[in-house]
Protein backbone atom coordinates (compact mmCIF):
# COMPACT_ATOMS: atom_id res chain seq x y z
CA UNK A 1 0.00 0.00 0.00
CA UNK A 2 1.29 3.75 -0.78
CA UNK A 3 2.25 5.39 2.50
CA UNK A 4 1.07 8.92 2.19
CA UNK A 5 2.59 12.08 3.78
CA UNK A 6 1.91 15.45 4.67
CA UNK A 7 4.35 18.14 3.03
CA UNK A 8 2.80 21.22 3.64
CA UNK A 9 -0.21 22.50 5.53
CA UNK A 10 -1.80 26.73 5.67
CA UNK A 11 -4.88 27.73 7.53
CA UNK A 12 -6.50 30.75 8.24
CA UNK A 13 -9.10 31.71 10.99
CA UNK A 14 -9.83 33.80 14.82
CA UNK A 15 -6.63 32.46 15.77
CA UNK A 16 -4.67 34.30 12.77
CA UNK A 17 -4.03 34.12 8.86
CA UNK A 18 -1.69 31.65 8.98
CA UNK A 19 -0.53 27.93 10.12
CA UNK A 20 2.05 29.07 12.72
CA UNK A 21 0.39 31.82 14.33
CA UNK A 22 -2.86 29.32 14.09
CA UNK A 23 -0.88 26.47 15.87
CA UNK A 24 1.02 29.46 18.58
CA UNK A 25 -2.24 30.69 19.58
CA UNK A 26 -3.49 26.90 20.05
CA UNK A 27 -0.23 26.13 22.11
CA UNK A 28 -0.87 29.36 24.58
CA UNK A 29 -4.82 28.61 24.99
CA UNK A 30 -5.85 31.95 22.90
CA UNK A 31 -9.44 31.88 22.38
CA UNK A 32 -10.49 33.75 19.23
CA UNK A 33 -14.22 33.99 20.60
CA UNK A 34 -16.31 37.24 21.01
CA UNK A 35 -19.60 39.21 19.87
CA UNK A 36 -20.22 39.38 16.71
CA UNK A 37 -18.60 42.35 14.80
CA UNK A 38 -20.39 41.32 10.88
CA UNK A 39 -23.07 42.39 11.17
CA UNK A 40 -26.05 43.33 14.27
CA UNK A 41 -26.20 40.53 16.07
CA UNK A 42 -27.89 42.09 19.26
CA UNK A 43 -31.28 40.70 18.75
CA UNK A 44 -29.83 36.90 18.65
CA UNK A 45 -30.97 35.19 21.76
CA UNK A 46 -27.86 33.25 21.34
CA UNK A 47 -25.47 35.39 22.87
CA UNK A 48 -24.53 37.12 19.64
CA UNK A 49 -20.82 35.61 20.05
CA UNK A 50 -18.47 33.56 17.17
CA UNK A 51 -14.88 32.99 16.62
CA UNK A 52 -14.87 35.54 13.75
CA UNK A 53 -11.77 36.35 11.66
CA UNK A 54 -10.49 39.51 12.28
CA UNK A 55 -8.25 42.08 10.11
CA UNK A 56 -8.70 39.73 6.87
CA UNK A 57 -7.88 42.75 4.17
CA UNK A 58 -8.71 40.94 0.56
CA UNK A 59 -7.27 42.97 -1.39
CA UNK A 60 -3.44 42.59 -0.04
CA UNK A 61 -4.45 38.61 -1.02
CA UNK A 62 -6.37 39.21 -4.55
CA UNK A 63 -6.26 41.62 -7.09
CA UNK A 64 -9.48 43.30 -7.90
CA UNK A 65 -10.58 41.79 -10.69
CA UNK A 66 -10.28 38.40 -9.05
CA UNK A 67 -11.47 39.22 -5.90
CA UNK A 68 -14.76 39.92 -7.96
CA UNK A 69 -15.43 36.08 -7.96
CA UNK A 70 -14.36 34.85 -4.21
CA UNK A 71 -16.65 34.75 -1.34
CA UNK A 72 -15.10 34.41 1.46
CA UNK A 73 -15.40 31.16 1.61
CA UNK A 74 -13.39 31.01 -1.56
CA UNK A 75 -10.83 33.45 -0.38
CA UNK A 76 -10.23 32.01 2.81
CA UNK A 77 -9.51 28.61 1.00
CA UNK A 78 -7.12 29.59 -1.46
CA UNK A 79 -4.75 31.58 1.56
CA UNK A 80 -4.52 28.18 3.10
CA UNK A 81 -4.15 26.56 -0.11
CA UNK A 82 -1.45 29.19 -1.12
CA UNK A 83 0.24 28.77 1.99
CA UNK A 84 0.34 25.11 2.21
CA UNK A 85 1.92 24.88 -1.26
CA UNK A 86 4.36 27.21 -0.62
CA UNK A 87 5.58 25.23 2.64
CA UNK A 88 5.08 22.11 0.52
CA UNK A 89 7.25 23.33 -2.21
CA UNK A 90 5.51 21.13 -4.61
CA UNK A 91 5.16 22.64 -8.33
CA UNK A 92 1.88 21.29 -10.56
CA UNK A 93 3.95 21.24 -13.73
CA UNK A 94 3.55 19.14 -16.46
CA UNK A 95 1.91 15.25 -15.27
CA UNK A 96 1.67 16.47 -11.98
CA UNK A 97 -0.99 18.75 -12.64
CA UNK A 98 -3.02 15.77 -13.81
CA UNK A 99 -1.89 13.44 -11.18
CA UNK A 100 -2.62 15.94 -8.12
CA UNK A 101 -6.30 16.09 -6.72
CA UNK A 102 -8.17 19.13 -4.87
CA UNK A 103 -10.49 18.60 -2.67
CA UNK A 104 -12.22 21.11 -0.21
CA UNK A 105 -15.01 19.74 2.53
CA UNK A 106 -17.41 22.98 2.80
CA UNK A 107 -20.68 22.22 5.45
CA UNK A 108 -22.54 25.16 3.61
CA UNK A 109 -21.49 27.40 0.55
CA UNK A 110 -20.91 31.22 0.30
CA UNK A 111 -23.54 32.33 2.81
CA UNK A 112 -22.26 36.04 2.77
CA UNK A 113 -22.99 36.45 -0.59
CA UNK A 114 -25.99 34.50 -0.54
CA UNK A 115 -27.40 36.42 1.91
CA UNK A 116 -26.69 39.77 0.81
CA UNK A 117 -27.87 39.08 -2.50
CA UNK A 118 -31.16 37.85 -1.13
CA UNK A 119 -31.59 40.44 0.84
CA UNK A 120 -31.66 42.55 -2.05
CA UNK A 121 -34.15 40.47 -3.76
CA UNK A 122 -35.92 40.02 -0.95
CA UNK A 123 -36.12 42.77 1.35
CA UNK A 124 -35.05 45.82 -1.36
CA UNK A 125 -37.06 43.79 -4.02
CA UNK A 126 -34.12 43.98 -6.63
CA UNK A 127 -34.92 43.30 -10.16
CA UNK A 128 -31.74 41.97 -10.83
CA UNK A 129 -29.23 39.10 -9.69
CA UNK A 130 -25.95 39.99 -9.03
CA UNK A 131 -24.69 37.82 -12.22
CA UNK A 132 -21.43 36.60 -10.18
CA UNK A 133 -23.95 35.33 -7.80
CA UNK A 134 -24.18 31.72 -8.81
CA UNK A 135 -20.14 31.33 -9.31
CA UNK A 136 -19.45 32.88 -5.55
CA UNK A 137 -21.93 31.10 -3.97
CA UNK A 138 -21.69 27.48 -5.36
CA UNK A 139 -20.52 24.88 -2.67
CA UNK A 140 -17.84 23.85 -5.29
CA UNK A 141 -16.26 27.11 -5.63
CA UNK A 142 -13.14 26.90 -3.06
CA UNK A 143 -12.15 23.67 -5.04
CA UNK A 144 -12.78 25.44 -8.40
CA UNK A 145 -10.53 28.15 -7.57
CA UNK A 146 -7.82 26.64 -6.25
CA UNK A 147 -7.25 24.37 -9.14
CA UNK A 148 -7.09 27.78 -11.38
CA UNK A 149 -5.01 29.27 -9.17
CA UNK A 150 -2.70 26.63 -9.13
CA UNK A 151 -3.49 24.39 -12.32
CA UNK A 152 -3.97 21.49 -10.95
CA UNK A 153 -6.03 19.28 -13.73
CA UNK A 154 -6.90 15.98 -11.21
CA UNK A 155 -10.12 15.16 -9.78
CA UNK A 156 -11.53 18.83 -8.19
CA UNK A 157 -14.47 18.85 -6.07
CA UNK A 158 -16.54 19.63 -2.65
CA UNK A 159 -17.28 16.96 -0.14
CA UNK A 160 -20.34 18.05 1.62
CA UNK A 161 -20.91 16.52 5.02
CA UNK A 162 -21.80 19.27 7.96
CA UNK A 163 -19.17 19.36 10.40
CA UNK A 164 -17.01 16.12 9.58
CA UNK A 165 -16.46 17.69 5.57
CA UNK A 166 -12.97 18.56 5.68
CA UNK A 167 -12.56 14.95 7.51
CA UNK A 168 -14.53 13.03 4.47
CA UNK A 169 -12.36 15.31 1.86
CA UNK A 170 -8.75 14.19 3.59
CA UNK A 171 -10.24 10.84 3.78
CA UNK A 172 -11.26 10.86 -0.23
CA UNK A 173 -8.43 12.16 -1.19
CA UNK A 174 -6.34 9.28 0.66
CA UNK A 175 -8.59 6.85 -0.93
CA UNK A 176 -7.34 8.11 -4.48
CA UNK A 177 -4.12 8.34 -3.80
CA UNK A 178 -3.56 4.47 -2.51
CA UNK A 179 -5.95 3.93 -5.63
CA UNK A 180 -3.19 5.05 -7.73
CA UNK A 181 -5.53 7.68 -9.36
CA UNK A 182 -3.27 10.95 -8.45
CA UNK A 183 0.41 11.16 -6.26
CA UNK A 184 -1.33 14.11 -4.34
CA UNK A 185 -3.83 16.33 -2.93
CA UNK A 186 -4.18 19.90 -1.84
CA UNK A 187 -7.00 19.10 0.55
CA UNK A 188 -8.74 20.52 3.52
CA UNK A 189 -12.17 22.73 4.22
CA UNK A 190 -13.22 26.29 4.44
CA UNK A 191 -16.33 27.51 5.88
CA UNK A 192 -17.32 31.01 6.05
CA UNK A 193 -21.13 31.08 7.02
CA UNK A 194 -21.11 33.65 10.35
CA UNK A 195 -24.36 35.54 8.73
CA UNK A 196 -27.83 36.18 10.03
CA UNK A 197 -29.95 33.41 8.78
CA UNK A 198 -26.97 31.06 9.82
CA UNK A 199 -27.02 32.43 13.05
CA UNK A 200 -30.82 32.38 13.15
CA UNK A 201 -31.10 29.01 11.90
CA UNK A 202 -28.43 27.37 14.28
CA UNK A 203 -30.39 29.05 17.20
CA UNK A 204 -33.24 28.04 16.86
CA UNK A 205 -32.10 24.41 17.20
CA UNK A 206 -30.80 25.19 20.55
CA UNK A 207 -27.15 24.55 20.16
CA UNK A 208 -25.26 27.81 20.75
CA UNK A 209 -24.09 28.54 24.21
CA UNK A 210 -25.02 31.87 25.10
CA UNK A 211 -21.77 32.58 27.20
CA UNK A 212 -18.46 30.52 25.60
CA UNK A 213 -17.45 27.16 24.53
CA UNK A 214 -16.41 24.90 26.90
CA UNK A 215 -16.57 21.20 25.81
CA UNK A 216 -16.54 18.12 28.13
CA UNK A 217 -16.90 20.53 30.85
CA UNK A 218 -19.69 21.04 33.51
CA UNK A 219 -22.00 23.95 32.81
CA UNK A 220 -21.33 23.50 29.27
CA UNK A 221 -24.04 25.54 26.91
CA UNK A 222 -23.61 24.58 23.83
CA UNK A 223 -21.26 25.38 20.81
CA UNK A 224 -19.92 28.69 19.20
CA UNK A 225 -19.59 29.21 15.38
CA UNK A 226 -16.17 29.43 14.03
CA UNK A 227 -14.94 30.54 10.25
CA UNK A 228 -12.18 29.70 8.49
CA UNK A 229 -10.29 27.29 6.54
CA UNK A 230 -7.34 24.97 6.47
CA UNK A 231 -5.76 23.32 3.32
CA UNK A 232 -2.97 20.77 2.95
CA UNK A 233 -0.70 18.92 1.00
CA UNK A 234 -0.47 15.24 0.93
CA UNK A 235 1.14 13.01 -1.51
CA UNK A 236 2.98 9.59 -1.72
CA UNK A 237 6.13 9.05 0.60
CA UNK A 238 7.88 8.12 -2.66
CA UNK A 239 6.76 11.62 -4.09
CA UNK A 240 8.18 14.08 -1.10
CA UNK A 241 10.95 11.77 -0.80
CA UNK A 242 12.20 12.38 -4.33
CA UNK A 243 11.13 15.77 -4.33
CA UNK A 244 13.62 15.88 -0.97
CA UNK A 245 10.53 18.00 0.21
CA UNK A 246 9.95 18.06 4.27
CA UNK A 247 7.77 15.44 5.77
CA UNK A 248 5.76 16.88 8.58
CA UNK A 249 3.74 13.35 9.51
CA UNK A 250 2.32 10.37 8.32
CA UNK A 251 -0.89 10.50 7.15
CA UNK A 252 -1.91 7.03 8.64
CA UNK A 253 -5.12 6.18 7.61
CA UNK A 254 -9.02 7.05 7.79
CA UNK A 255 -12.23 6.10 8.93
CA UNK A 256 -15.91 6.42 8.19
CA UNK A 257 -19.14 5.80 9.15
CA UNK A 258 -22.99 6.73 9.04
CA UNK A 259 -25.17 6.14 12.68
CA UNK A 260 -28.22 5.53 10.12
CA UNK A 261 -30.59 6.75 13.39
CA UNK A 262 -31.16 10.89 14.65
CA UNK A 263 -30.60 13.53 12.14
CA UNK A 264 -29.06 15.18 15.15
CA UNK A 265 -28.77 13.52 18.30
CA UNK A 266 -25.12 11.82 18.14
CA UNK A 267 -24.66 8.47 18.27
CA UNK A 268 -21.57 6.40 20.39
CA UNK A 269 -21.79 3.52 18.09
CA UNK A 270 -21.74 5.43 14.75
CA UNK A 271 -18.09 7.31 16.48
CA UNK A 272 -17.06 4.41 17.75
CA UNK A 273 -17.05 2.88 14.51
CA UNK A 274 -15.30 5.42 12.53
CA UNK A 275 -12.52 5.70 15.21
CA UNK A 276 -12.10 2.01 15.25
CA UNK A 277 -11.87 2.04 11.30
CA UNK A 278 -9.24 4.72 11.04
CA UNK A 279 -7.22 2.70 13.90
CA UNK A 280 -7.43 -0.23 11.75
CA UNK A 281 -6.58 1.67 8.53
CA UNK A 282 -3.88 2.78 10.04
CA UNK A 283 -2.21 -0.05 11.59
CA UNK A 284 -2.58 1.64 14.98
CA UNK A 285 -3.22 -0.20 18.13
CA UNK A 286 -5.43 1.78 20.38
CA UNK A 287 -2.46 2.07 22.80
CA UNK A 288 -0.50 3.42 20.34
CA UNK A 289 -2.67 6.87 20.31
CA UNK A 290 -0.78 9.62 22.89
CA UNK A 291 -3.42 12.68 21.97
CA UNK A 292 -7.30 12.57 20.45
CA UNK A 293 -8.27 16.10 19.15
CA UNK A 294 -12.18 15.28 19.88
CA UNK A 295 -15.12 17.24 18.05
CA UNK A 296 -15.80 18.31 21.78
CA UNK A 297 -18.58 20.72 20.24
CA UNK A 298 -19.70 21.72 23.81
CA UNK A 299 -23.55 20.51 23.76
CA UNK A 300 -24.16 18.27 26.16
CA UNK A 301 -24.86 15.31 24.27
CA UNK A 302 -21.88 15.40 21.83
CA UNK A 303 -19.19 15.56 24.55
CA UNK A 304 -20.97 12.76 26.77
CA UNK A 305 -21.75 10.38 23.55
CA UNK A 306 -17.89 11.02 22.39
CA UNK A 307 -16.54 10.10 25.87
CA UNK A 308 -18.71 6.70 25.63
CA UNK A 309 -17.31 6.10 22.41
CA UNK A 310 -13.49 6.82 23.12
CA UNK A 311 -14.15 4.31 26.38
CA UNK A 312 -15.56 1.80 23.89
CA UNK A 313 -12.78 2.42 21.40
CA UNK A 314 -9.65 2.34 23.85
CA UNK A 315 -10.98 0.32 26.62
CA UNK A 316 -8.35 0.44 29.41
CA UNK A 317 -5.77 2.90 27.29
CA UNK A 318 -8.63 5.93 27.27
CA UNK A 319 -7.95 7.49 30.66
CA UNK A 320 -4.28 7.49 29.23
CA UNK A 321 -5.41 9.85 26.64
CA UNK A 322 -4.33 13.42 26.44
CA UNK A 323 -7.48 14.53 24.71
CA UNK A 324 -8.67 17.60 24.06
CA UNK A 325 -11.02 19.97 21.84
CA UNK A 326 -9.49 23.07 20.10
CA UNK A 327 -13.28 24.88 19.33
CA UNK A 328 -12.93 27.29 22.08
CA UNK A 329 -10.06 28.38 20.26
CA UNK A 330 -11.44 28.86 16.94
CA UNK A 331 -14.72 27.94 16.91
CA UNK A 332 -16.91 25.13 15.50
CA UNK A 333 -15.89 26.40 12.20
CA UNK A 334 -18.62 23.40 10.61
CA UNK A 335 -16.68 22.32 7.35
CA UNK A 336 -13.14 23.91 8.29
CA UNK A 337 -13.61 21.81 11.14
CA UNK A 338 -11.67 18.68 10.86
CA UNK A 339 -8.78 20.51 8.48
CA UNK A 340 -8.06 23.36 11.48
CA UNK A 341 -8.08 20.88 13.93
CA UNK A 342 -5.68 18.79 11.88
CA UNK A 343 -3.35 22.08 12.26
CA UNK A 344 -3.95 21.17 16.07
CA UNK A 345 -3.41 17.52 16.12
CA UNK A 346 -0.26 17.99 13.60
CA UNK A 347 1.36 20.38 15.72
CA UNK A 348 1.06 18.28 18.89
CA UNK A 349 2.70 15.18 16.93
CA UNK A 350 5.72 17.79 15.67
CA UNK A 351 6.00 19.86 18.83
CA UNK A 352 5.17 17.69 21.68
CA UNK A 353 2.88 19.76 22.98
CA UNK A 354 -0.90 19.15 23.37
CA UNK A 355 -3.63 22.18 22.96
CA UNK A 356 -5.76 22.54 25.60
CA UNK A 357 -9.44 22.46 25.77
CA UNK A 358 -10.26 26.15 27.25
CA UNK A 359 -13.48 26.82 29.83
CA UNK A 360 -13.05 23.94 31.56
CA UNK A 361 -14.91 24.93 34.97
CA UNK A 362 -15.00 21.87 36.45
CA UNK A 363 -15.15 17.67 35.77
CA UNK A 364 -18.77 16.54 34.71
CA UNK A 365 -19.29 12.89 35.72
CA UNK A 366 -20.70 11.86 32.30
CA UNK A 367 -17.41 12.91 30.97
CA UNK A 368 -14.38 11.23 32.41
CA UNK A 369 -11.49 11.45 30.63
CA UNK A 370 -8.57 13.69 30.57
CA UNK A 371 -9.09 16.63 28.77
CA UNK A 372 -6.56 18.62 29.13
CA UNK A 373 -8.33 21.48 30.89
CA UNK A 374 -6.95 25.40 29.98
CA UNK A 375 -3.81 24.84 30.14
CA UNK A 376 -1.22 23.32 26.79
CA UNK A 377 0.84 20.46 28.22
CA UNK A 378 4.29 19.13 27.28
CA UNK A 379 3.56 15.31 26.01
CA UNK A 380 5.45 13.26 23.12
CA UNK A 381 2.97 12.38 20.93
CA UNK A 382 4.09 9.83 18.39
CA UNK A 383 0.36 9.42 17.30
CA UNK A 384 -2.65 10.97 17.25
CA UNK A 385 -6.79 10.89 16.10
CA UNK A 386 -8.44 13.83 15.19
CA UNK A 387 -12.72 13.22 15.43
CA UNK A 388 -15.14 14.67 13.59
CA UNK A 389 -18.96 13.67 13.63
CA UNK A 390 -21.57 15.54 11.67
CA UNK A 391 -25.35 16.60 12.21
CA UNK A 392 -27.08 13.63 9.80
CA UNK A 393 -24.51 11.09 11.53
CA UNK A 394 -21.99 11.48 9.32
CA UNK A 395 -18.53 10.37 11.54
CA UNK A 396 -14.80 11.12 9.57
CA UNK A 397 -11.95 9.99 11.28
CA UNK A 398 -8.43 11.02 10.75
CA UNK A 399 -5.02 9.02 12.03
CA UNK A 400 -1.78 10.50 11.99
CA UNK A 401 1.59 9.64 12.89
CA UNK A 402 5.26 10.94 13.79
CA UNK A 403 7.64 10.34 10.49
CA UNK A 404 10.43 7.97 12.28
CA UNK B 1 -56.88 23.12 33.06
CA UNK B 2 -55.73 26.44 32.30
CA UNK B 3 -56.32 27.85 28.49
CA UNK B 4 -52.36 27.59 28.44
CA UNK B 5 -52.50 23.96 29.29
CA UNK B 6 -55.20 22.96 26.93
CA UNK B 7 -52.93 24.81 24.22
CA UNK B 8 -50.01 23.39 24.86
CA UNK B 9 -50.96 19.63 25.10
CA UNK B 10 -52.89 20.60 21.50
CA UNK B 11 -49.86 21.13 20.57
CA UNK B 12 -47.77 18.68 21.78
CA UNK B 13 -50.45 15.85 21.20
CA UNK B 14 -50.78 16.99 17.66
CA UNK B 15 -46.36 17.20 17.08
CA UNK B 16 -46.33 13.81 18.50
CA UNK B 17 -48.97 12.25 17.18
CA UNK B 18 -50.23 11.04 20.68
CA UNK B 19 -53.88 11.00 22.33
CA UNK B 20 -54.39 14.09 23.70
CA UNK B 21 -55.25 12.00 27.36
CA UNK B 22 -52.13 10.46 27.58
CA UNK B 23 -50.27 13.75 28.03
CA UNK B 24 -50.03 14.66 32.38
CA UNK B 25 -48.56 17.73 33.79
CA UNK B 26 -46.21 15.60 35.40
CA UNK B 27 -45.00 13.52 31.68
CA UNK B 28 -41.49 14.56 30.36
CA UNK B 29 -41.09 15.17 26.73
CA UNK B 30 -39.19 12.33 26.98
CA UNK B 31 -41.85 10.30 28.46
CA UNK B 32 -44.11 11.24 25.46
CA UNK B 33 -41.40 10.06 23.34
CA UNK B 34 -40.68 13.24 21.89
CA UNK B 35 -36.81 12.99 21.68
CA UNK B 36 -33.83 15.49 19.82
CA UNK B 37 -35.11 17.42 16.88
CA UNK B 38 -38.75 16.56 17.31
CA UNK B 39 -38.80 17.73 20.64
CA UNK B 40 -37.16 21.13 19.62
CA UNK B 41 -39.59 21.27 16.87
CA UNK B 42 -42.66 21.42 19.93
CA UNK B 43 -40.80 23.95 21.64
CA UNK B 44 -40.98 26.20 18.05
CA UNK B 45 -44.29 25.30 17.41
CA UNK B 46 -45.20 26.49 21.35
CA UNK B 47 -43.01 29.82 20.36
CA UNK B 48 -44.85 30.00 17.27
CA UNK B 49 -48.55 29.59 18.98
CA UNK B 50 -48.22 32.02 21.65
CA UNK B 51 -45.80 34.55 19.98
CA UNK B 52 -43.01 34.59 22.69
CA UNK B 53 -39.14 33.28 23.50
CA UNK B 54 -38.91 30.07 25.40
CA UNK B 55 -35.16 30.26 27.40
CA UNK B 56 -32.70 27.29 26.97
CA UNK B 57 -32.96 27.02 30.65
CA UNK B 58 -36.86 26.56 30.74
CA UNK B 59 -36.33 23.51 27.93
CA UNK B 60 -34.54 20.66 29.75
CA UNK B 61 -36.27 17.68 27.48
CA UNK B 62 -34.82 15.03 29.90
CA UNK B 63 -35.80 16.19 33.41
CA UNK B 64 -38.49 19.35 32.54
CA UNK B 65 -42.60 18.08 32.68
CA UNK B 66 -44.67 19.09 30.34
CA UNK B 67 -46.51 20.94 33.60
CA UNK B 68 -43.13 22.68 34.49
CA UNK B 69 -43.58 23.72 30.41
CA UNK B 70 -46.60 25.44 30.76
CA UNK B 71 -45.52 27.51 33.71
CA UNK B 72 -42.71 28.71 31.92
CA UNK B 73 -45.09 29.87 29.15
CA UNK B 74 -47.13 31.31 31.33
CA UNK B 75 -44.34 33.59 32.70
CA UNK B 76 -43.33 34.51 29.73
CA UNK B 77 -46.81 35.35 28.55
CA UNK B 78 -47.01 38.28 31.75
CA UNK B 79 -43.99 39.18 31.39
CA UNK B 80 -45.46 40.33 27.57
CA UNK B 81 -48.61 41.78 29.10
CA UNK B 82 -46.58 44.36 31.55
CA UNK B 83 -44.15 45.30 28.62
Amino acid sequence: MRRIVITGMGAICALGHDAPSVWKAMTEGVSGIGPLTRFDASALRSGGIAAEIKQFDPSRHFDEARLAFLDPLSQYALVAAREAVEQSGISFDGERASRTAVLVGVGVAGEETREGLYKRLYEERATRFHPLGIVRIMTNAPASQISMAHGITGPTFAVASACASSNHAIAQAALMIRAGLVDAAVVGGAEASLTLGLMRAWESMRVLAPDTCRPFSAGRKGLVLGEGSAMFVIETLESAQARGATILCELAGTGMSADAGDIAAPSAVGASAAMSMALRDAGLAPEAIGYVNAHGTGTVANDSTETRALHSVFGAHAPALAISSTKPMHGHALGAGGALELIGTIGALRDGIVPPTLNYLEPDPACDLDYVPNVAREKKIDAAISNSFAFGGLNAVVAVKRMG
Amino acid sequence: MSNVQQETFDIIAKQAKIELDTIKPESTLKDLGIASLDAIEVIFDIEEHFNINLPNEDTDFDGGTVGQLVEAIERQLAQKTSE
